[in-house]
């Protein structure tokens, strides 16, 4: 391979190979469809993830950027009702768990459990369903 | 040949490239809860779900519960699968987790996750 223009050829081979590469993982991990990586085991979307966390610090600002834009009144509304939370300390997570989820094209649905203690001090144990598409939490049930 | 090794090299290149760049979800400082079976009359629920059997459905479901079952897989109105994806257990109570696929009225692929609540060995309700 002497010839600059075959090197020239290899070169450009080896990069746009580099990128299809990157491209069939990346189309096969969380940041498209919130599913894992070729690579990841758990199934498990790192964007569901830090949704929950998110929701469960009751900290609005740290899922902001995955989840549908919202007016700003209702982000104005929902920190206020994070703040009240927090300095009341009305809730304390008990467990969260993720049971499974699934991948369909874009979309893909990952379904949580939540364990909760009221300020009463009763335990609550509920599920939460998420729908990822796009690298954003599109639906919360 | 020697630029179809760059090539392959390329590929696999890239694909460590993006493993090594895509960290997993960051840890939780929150306990998990135990993986169980699927509890058995949650199973029947769905199959009745996947296989459209309303009738078997109205047996099992209340009308109260026939309803949740309805906003949970909306837009969903005609299912073309169903699938288990775990279940926990806390202090008794079960949630059996479920992925349905289906189309919308508009003929739409869609996909829903739901949860059947169980207790006693009874669907108790449906998120």
């Amino acid at each position: 391979m002497h010839d600059p223009a075959a090197r020239r050829i290899a070169f450009g081979a080896n990069i746009a190979a580099a990128g299809a590469g990157f491209g069939v993982s990346f189309f096969g991990s969380s940041r498209f469809s919130g599913s894992s990586s070729f690579f990841g085991a758990s199934g498990e979307s790192p964007i569901a993830r830090a949704y929950m966390l998110g929701l469960l610090q009751r900290d609005p600002n740290s899922i902001v950027g995955i989840r549908p834009n919202q007016s700003i009144a209702q982000r104005a509304a929902e920190l206020q009702g994070a703040d009240t939370s927090r300095t009341t300390s009305s809730i304390q997570p008990l467990s969260l768990t993720y049971i499974g989820g699934a991948t369909v094209g874009t979309y893909s649905v990952h379904i949580y459990a939540v364990g909760l203690r009221t300020a009463q001090g009763v335990d609550q144990f509920f599920p939460l369903a998420l729908t990822v598409s796009g690298g954003k939490v599109v639906r919360s049930e | 040949m020697a630029t179809l090794s760059l090539f392959v090299v390329g590929i696999l290149g890239g694909v460590v490239v993006h493993a090594i760049a895509d960290r997993g979800p960051v840890e939780s400082p929150y306990p998990q809860l135990q993986k169980i079976d699927e509890p058995r009359v949650a199973h029947d629920v769905i199959q009745a779900v996947g296989a459209d059997d309303a009738r078997s459905l109205s047996r099992l479901m209340d009308s109260t519960m026939l309803t949740d079952l309805d906003t949970a897989l909306q837009p969903i109105v005609d299912v073309r699968s169903t699938k288990f994806v775990g279940a926990v257990e806390s202090e008794g109570r079960l949630l059996s987790a479920y992925v349905v696929t289906g189309k919308t009225t508009e003929g739409i692929d869609f996909v829903v996750g739901f949860v059947l609540r169980v207790a006693n060995d009874q669907v108790v309700g449906v998120n």
